[in-house]
């Protein structure tokens, strides 16, 4: 039996057994759709013309005013024994035109004709006993389609079974130099040397290869049982399993590219690798547990478990340029590196225990208490440090390891798993969760609730990096080429060679402990207002980093009014203030060798990690204010217009590092019910965020070692600020209609997003790369901004033939407008000088979808 | 020349498909969304000769069997009228009545000055009463049955049961049940409880309510009902 044939065993199962037992309320991912009906069939349910209840005209309001979606129309059913059924099943003709990229393709697989099941839905029910089964399907291709039965007994059980496959395209104009590609070897074609090819060379191969769509196919089934054990108990498990299959544009450094492109540098040095990475990994998911539910009490006892496993441990790619050392050293000579490796995410197991007890008490009120513990464990196989044969390094005038070359490694001491302090990785985080929770309910106008909660994750083993073969510590940084090119910077720390040298040669545990208090109270003092105030306290305690106490305290106020008929207005203000003890900005020097037995810092001291001035933002001390306007209009019955705005200011204690980010918005909605089967509605919105951030850059070229700001290394000259703008507009309109018998549905989107970096700094020290044209003082520019503009409009009519059987056409066009300079001048190659690019980058677009669907009632 | 872009050609001929359409009329009164009626009862007099031959002088129906109509709200008379219009007089529930032929015979105009004709007369007590109300028929109006399901009669027909203090019109065609013939409230309870009466949004809200009563339940709230001295609200 194929594997494929395989996966829908589960589903086959549930069509086929009925021998279980379960409740209605848990399921295996709840919401399945595609992209063609993403509403999961309810677009196919038109509104009950009846409305939704005979008490009232048009829908019901939900508490903040706004008008529910209408209640779908009630199918005509049929019998089949003491069963009821009804069904309908809906295919047709799909066809895609215009421009096929990523993003029009994105979680869907348009094709340029296509006969496509947009629907099938089946439901059965037995009065006599309350049992049910529901099937649904819908397949536009092989990639993407669906597939689920749900079956079971109102109050006694319910079985449900899926497959889901899904389609991510990435990128539609990809150009790999490398064969291979989805493997875990990419190598490159006969026409290029490895290690020893010109840029011109890996240029035509660019131009000439074939345009390559990158993108993962994600496949998921999964199976869900649950039941009463008695009219209290409940047991429920679920699993499910997604497997992604596909590549995806990825990373590859060969270290050092444009900072020493073009005389009198190295055009052909080392060179950025934009490599492509094989997907193929797979994670189950299950969950399972005890629920009792009584009348005083409430129980809750689960497990829930995530296991990721992924077929490649690594992937190897072959890297087109040579390298060459840095012109410091009279005689040097790269060693001859010319393949890489990039590891895959390790394998990982997730386990979660959780106990819940909850019980009514006096006031009206409830008590609850829960407590869980977890693990997470990673225990993959490690990869040897490098994969190189030979020599990786610096040798002066000759590659022989030895003595007299202190800056060239043997390969065959490195690209061994013997080189590693231990064969496996041997990771793990405990979590431990205690929480308890009151809500008091002592008259009706008054509700008090407060709650504590501990939370601590305990990160267990460190692995050191440790070569026994050679009695070193750290590792080949950027697979060897880095310290091919740049003497001293192997990232190897040996006591007797290079005892200066500072690398890291430790992982970083960052154990972490959390105590959240909250209490709050909400006061309803007359019959239309409503006032709540919440204090909340947060204490964060982690290990190892900048500080070992952080205190949030936030205290929020909401104000609730419905004194007029026709508004209800809500208005939430929440001030937070962050501090914490000392700041510490460098507590990270146990990871590097500077903290191991014969360390010898160099003449001038060991390099500071950075500036004393530097305040990262999540535990820098900070202010924030935010406020929330919203204001629901209801001036008639079948009306509602909605106006939003909101507004969070944060303030950060910060030299360097994140000084401030803001962020701002408004919305206005209206939505008018013309009849119970007739909907016009309109939006725009509009939200801008403002980031701005300092840094300095270093003087001394990595040697420093003042780490104070306004200092020999950190110099106020070589500050400089950046300030990132996101503006984004969005609008919209949608109609629906039936004339007489004919459906008619409209909508139209718009989305305008802009993103701007603006940037000045104090003296050109201050930049990583010169263009040649900075003057001697502060200066200012900004990055081309960074536009994204979609349009899109659908049309459709839904024709009845009979009472069973109907027509629908529809029309989806779609444009978009992509202006992105990161990919700017890709039209000319994706090989500049010695940078190897792949993904062209996402792409502006016209493109159309057309649908004619026949919908027969079953 | 393409006077409309390409995408925009197929919604285009979508809305000229639909261009001759028009709108459908439900099979039921839609009681939801009404506006106030208004008539002339002095008008509505000269046409309630035939009218009070079954539903007594001034619409205090001597037979228990027949609904008084005296000081019944305008709107609810107006709506019935309107409803035994459009009914199927061959349907079970309306072929031994002679209303659907009656309602046939009146103008719009007719129906709404006969609703303001009996609406501005004075009930009086039902001559026949031969039962007193009990406890039960008064908690049922009152509270319901919560553990059937049965909702309280008072939500909608009013504390007094003179109808309900909410002005809003989705209310204004509930009767008023007070002192109304319990023969007759008992006839209309059956008709909802059997699924027979469909010709309003108002008799499907009954539906659902008479679906829980028995027999016991229905006698005994219309005794009550019946039981209740009549209000002169003029």
């Amino acid at each position: 039996m194929t594997r494929s044939l395989i996966r829908f065993l589960p589903l086959a199962c549930v069509l086929c057994a009925a021998s279980a037992h379960a409740d209605t309320g848990i399921g295996v991912d709840t919401w399945r759709a595609d992209k063609l009906d993403p509403t999961g069939g309810m677009a196919s349910q038109a509104c009950d013309a009846d409305g939704t209840s005979w008490l009232a005209p048009l829908q019901r309001r939900s508490p903040t005013g706004n008008l529910y979606n209408c209640a779908p129309e009630s199918p005509r059913t049929y019998e089949l024994g003491d069963w009821i059924y009804y069904g309908l099943i809906e295919g047709g003709y799909l066809g895609a035109s215009g421009d096929r990229v990523a993003l029009w393709n994105r979680y869907a697989d348009w094709r340029r004709n296509n006969l496509v099941l947009g629907l099938l839905q089946v439901n059965l029910e037995r009065p006599s006993d309350g049992s049910y089964v529901d099937v649904r399907a819908s397949r536009i291709s092989a990639d993407d389609q669906l597939y689920q039965s749900v079956f079971g007994r109102a109050g006694a059980y319910k079985v449900q079974a899926f497959v889901r496959d899904m389609p991510n395209i990435l990128s539609t104009d990809a150009k790999s130099i490398w064969n291979g590609v989805g493997t875990n070897n990419l190598t490159l074609p006969a026409s290029l040397v490895p290690g020893a090819s010109t840029p011109a060379q890996v240029a035509a191969v660019s131009a000439g290869a074939p345009l390559t769509t990158l993108g993962v196919k994600r496949s998921k089934q999964g199976l869900g049982v649950s039941t009463y054990l008695t009219p209290e108990w409940t047991a429920y498990v679920n699993l499910s399993d997604e497997e992604r299959k596909g590549t995806r544009p990825y990373g590859g450094p060969f270290f050092f590219a444009f900072a020493f492109e073009g005389p009198p540098f190295f055009m052909q040095d080392g060179g950025v690798n934009e490599t492509i990475k094989p997907i193929r990994d797979s994670t189950i998911n299950i969950n399972g547990g005890l629920r009792y539910a009584g009348s005083q009490w409430r129980f809750d006892f689960s497990y829930s478990g995530s296991f990721y496993r992924d077929k490649y441990t690594a992937y190897d790619y072959q890297s087109p340029f040579k390298l060459s050392p840095l012109p410091v050293i009279p005689g040097a000579i790269s060693a001859p590196l010319y393949q890489g490796q990039m590891s895959m995410e390790p394998d990982n197991d997730y386990h979660n225990l959780q106990a819940t007890a909850t019980r009514k008490i006096a006031w009206n009120g409830e008590i609850s208490f829960s407590a869980a513990g977890g693990r997470m464990s990673q225990n993959d196989s490690l990869i040897p440090p490098i994969n190189c044969q030979g020599v990786f390094g610096i040798g002066i005038g000759n590659l022989q390891v030895g003595p007299q070359n202190p800056l060239l490694y043997d390969c065959s001491k490195w690209n061994t798993t013997d080189a590693l302090s231990q064969k496996t990785a041997d990771m793990r985080i405990d979590t431990t969760m205690l929480d308890a929770r009151i809500r008091l309910n002592p008259v009706s106008q008054l509700s008090l609730r407060g709650s504590v909660k501990f939370d601590r994750q305990d990160y267990r083993n460190v692995y050191l990096l440790y070569n026994p073969l050679t009695g070193q510590y750290g590792y080949p940084s950027e697979n060897g080429t880095q310290g091919s090119i740049v003497p001293g910077e192997a990232g190897i720390f040996d006591p007797l060679t290079s005892p200066s040298a500072l690398t890291r040669v430790r992982s970083l545990p960052l154990d972490i402990q959390t105590i959240d208090a909250n209490a709050g109270a909400d006061w309803r003092f007359s019959e239309k207002n409503t006032l709540g105030a919440t204090f909340d306290f947060n204490r964060y305690e982690p290990t190892n980093r900048e500080r070992t106490q952080i205190d949030a305290s936030s205290f929020k106020l909401t104000w609730v009014n419905r004194s007029i008929d026709w508004l209800t207005l809500r208005v939430n203000y929440t001030y937070l203030n962050q501090t914490g003890n000392t700041y510490n900005f460098d507590p990270y020097d146990f990871t590097f060798s500077s903290s191991l037995p014969g360390y010898v810092p160099p003449a001038a001291g060991t390099p500071s990690h950075t500036v004393d001035a530097m305040r990262k933002y999540d535990m820098s001390s900070r202010d924030e204010n935010k406020i929330d306007v919203m204001a629901t209009f209801m001036p008639r019955d079948d009306m509602t217009l909605s106006a939003s705005v909101r507004g969070d200011w944060n303030s950060y204690d910060a030299q360097i590092g994140r000084q401030a980010y803001d962020t701002a918005g408004a919305t206005l909605q209206w939505d008018w019910q013309i009849a119970v089967q007739s909907t016009l509605g309109a939006y725009i919105a509009w939200d801008r965020s403002r980031l701005g951030l300092s840094n300095v850059q270093d003087q001394q070229n990595g040697a420093g070692v003042d780490p104070a700001l306004g200092g020999a290394n950190y110099a106020l000259i070589g500050q400089w600020w950046a300030n990132d703008a996101q503006r984004d507009w969005y609008a919209g309109l949608t109609f629906n209609h039936k004339f007489d018998r004919v459906r008619f549905d409209l909508n139209w989107n718009y989305l305008y997003s802009r993103g701007l970096t603006d940037y000045s700094y104090a003296g050109p020290t201050a930049l990583a790369h010169l263009v040649g044209n900075e003057g001697p003082g502060p200066g200012n520019g900004a990055f081309p901004s960074m536009v994204y503009r979609v349009n899109s409009i659908t049309a459709g009519v839904t024709v009845p033939v009979n009472e069973r059987v109907a027509l629908r056409l529809f029309d989806y066009y779609e444009r978009g407008r992509i202006n992105d300079w990161h990919y700017a001048g890709f039209g000319q190659g994706l090989v500049a000088g010695n940078r190897v690019y792949t993904d062209a980058g996402p792409q502006g677009y016209n493109a159309n979808l057309i649908g004619l669907f026949v919908n027969v009632k079953l | 020349m393409n006077l409309l872009p390409n995408f925009m050609r197929l919604p285009a001929a979508m809305l000229l498909v639909l261009v001759c359409t028009q709108g459908v009329a439900a099979n039921y009164v839609d009681l939801r969304r009404i506006e106030p009626v208004h008539g002339d009862a002095a008008a509505g007099a000269s046409r309630a000769v035939v009218c009070v031959a079954c539903h007594g002088p001034n619409g205090n129906a001597v037979v228990p069997t027949f609904p008084k109509l005296a000081g019944q709200r305008a709107d609810y008379i107006y709506h019935r009228l309107v409803e035994y219009r459009n009914a199927d007089p061959n349907a079970p529930y309306y072929v031994a009545s002679p209303m659907p032929a009656q309602a046939q015979t009146l103008s719009d105009v007719d129906m709404r000055n006969l609703a303001a004709y009996f609406a501005a007369q004075t009930p009086t007590a039902s001559p026949t009463i031969t039962e007193t109300g009990d406890e039960q028929g008064a908690t049922l109006y009152s509270n319901g049955d919560p553990a059937k399901g049965v909702p309280p009669c008072q939500g909608c027909h009013g504390a007094d049961a003179n109808g309900p203090i909410i002005t809003a019109s989705r209310y204004l065609a509930y009767p008023m049940l007070r002192g109304q013939h319990a023969a007759y409230l008992v006839s209309r309870l059956n008709g909802y409880r059997d699924k027979q009466a469909h010709d309003s949004t108002n008799d499907f809200i009954m539906r659902g309510v008479a679906h829980m009563l028995d027999d016991g339940s229905i006698h005994a709230v219309a005794v009550w009902l019946d039981s209740l001295p009549v209000v002169d609200k003029h």
